[in-house]
């Protein structure tokens, strides 16, 4: 170490760099920080009975979440044999390690983009999850109109048309309109007039939910308009969805953003190449220390959100 | 200082890291009978995994005695805002309106066409989406536990 070198000096506090002092100053915080999120998950959990937890219905798979558990405890490692390469002045080492850690980063947001992109697809986000089959059937007829516009503003080209359905009912009735746009209009009227008919029976509350799901197959099976509503998710409520979303993704997303800096702080040093010196020793220590963090707030939210 | 810490092996310890993540997904996998028993291994293991990364990797074995006067207070701190919480959020001391909930357990329940109320007092204000499903804050039933 630099200042072991120095033994005569008169030093002053603890017996540590004042970088890795900082460091770990600055680790206390993010442990409040942290534990506030995950603390705050808990209390929630246990407050809601019904918390959904099925796979099917979150979307979570364990495989994912304990792979990336080896891909940061690797990395882990990784950074400490870095670090102890850089002791020893193996500098090359040290480099190839740092690079075999920042991969292993690269391959944890990989994974993470994964699971994210499952759940953006199943539109479990916050805010846009149905939680009781009311709130189901009705987000069913919203995406059903949103289907209905769109179809109807691309058939006429302008969004500013006042009633685009009226519109185009009008000129499928003129006789010099060729047959394929014909077909096109009268399947968008087609669906109009059916969306309308489950919206009445939504919110007269005739409907059930198994009847809704059931008349959106029939819907997607239609030969005329079946093709425009292949996209329209079925309803599925999931009973504290949206908290359930919010907290997965604030606590997946503040450590994917902590995986981020840290991919940050290694660059730093490989962005060095072969200029990589004993200068750079408390640097890349305290860049471990770091990612050490990292990979500690992992494991707990490994079992707290893929296993219990 | 820092250098007495050099025998420490640290490929067993990863080693040991990767057969206690094992251990907790299979934990999983097996389907436990008692959901109580499954918190009590996970956490039993992600406490000794992170004991194991703070105490080797993170070198805090090897250092003086500053790490306590560091590392107690954050702790303590940390741990003050999840135990403030849980009475009022966790426990629910108070019967508390839970929206969502009453209408799931007595769907057929009346229940009238979406965008004619606010939201109101609802559990959590993100949760109602726009317009047609913001209505059921003055419908739920108040859920007891």
């Amino acid at each position: 170490m630099a200042h072991a070198t120095q033994p005569t000096r008169l030093r002053m506090g603890l017996p540590i760099s004042n970088a890795k002092l900082g460091m770990w100053l600055f680790l206390g915080t993010e442990i409040m920080f942290f534990t506030a999120f995950i603390g705050t998950y808990i209390v929630l959990r246990m407050g809601s009975p019904g918390w959904p937890t099925s796979p099917d219905v979150t979307h979570i798979r364990i495989w994912a979440g304990a792979l990336n558990t080896f891909v940061l405890l690797t990395s882990s490692y990784f950074v400490v044999v870095a670090h102890e390469s850089m002791h020893s002045n193996n500098f090359a080492k040290a480099r190839k390690f740092l690079w075999m850690t920042f991969a292993c980063a690269c391959l944890f947001l990989g994974i993470k983009g994964y699971e994210y992109y499952g759940k953006i697809s199943h539109d479990i986000l916050p805010g846009r999850i149905p939680e009781s089959s009311q709130q189901a059937m009705e987000k069913v007829v919203r995406e059903l109109e949103a289907v209905v516009s769109a179809r109807s503003d691309a058939l006429l080209g302008d969004p500013t048309v006042k009633e685009p359905l009226v519109t185009l009912r009008d000129e499928a009735g003129k006789p010099d309109v060729d047959e394929t746009r014909k077909n096109q209009i009268s399947a968008v009227l087609a669906l109009s007039e059916q969306t309308a008919k489950l919206k009445d029976d939504v919110i007269t509350e005739a409907a059930e939910l198994e009847g809704v799901e059931h008349q959106l197959a029939e819907m997607k099976l239609n030969e005329q308009y079946g093709s425009l509503v292949q996209g329209v998710r079925e309803p599925h409520p999931i009973l504290y969805g949206n908290l359930f979303a919010s907290v997965y993704f604030l606590l997946t997303g503040f450590h994917a953003i902590h995986v981020i800096v840290g991919m940050i702080l290694f660059a730093l040093m490989l962005k060095l190449g072969n200029k990589l010196s004993a200068r750079q020793c408390d640097f890349v220590e305290n860049a471990g220390l770091y990612w050490h963090f990292v990979d500690l707030v992992w494991i707990f939210l490994f079992p707290l959100i893929y296993i219990v | 200082m820092t250098d007495g810490h050099s025998h420490v092996n640290y490929l067993l310890i990863y080693g040991a890291l990767c057969v206690l993540t094992i251990v907790s997904a299979l934990a999983d996998i097996i389907h436990l009978s008692s959901w109580v028993l499954l918190v009590a291994i996970v956490f039993s293991v992600a406490t000794a995994k992170a004991l194991a990364v703070m105490t080797y990797f993170m070198h805090l074995k090897f250092e003086g005695r500053w790490k306590y006067v560091l590392l107690a207070p954050t702790t303590i701190l940390a741990a003050g805002l999840p135990l403030a919480l849980l009475p009022d959020i966790g426990v629910h001391y108070y019967t508390v309106q839970v929206p969502q909930q009453g209408i799931l357990i007595h769907d057929a329940h009346a229940h009238s066409p979406g965008g004619k109320h606010a939201a109101g007092g609802g559990h959590d204000a993100d949760h109602s989406e726009e317009g047609g499903s913001a209505d059921q804050g003055e419908h739920g039933h108040a859920a007891g536990h």
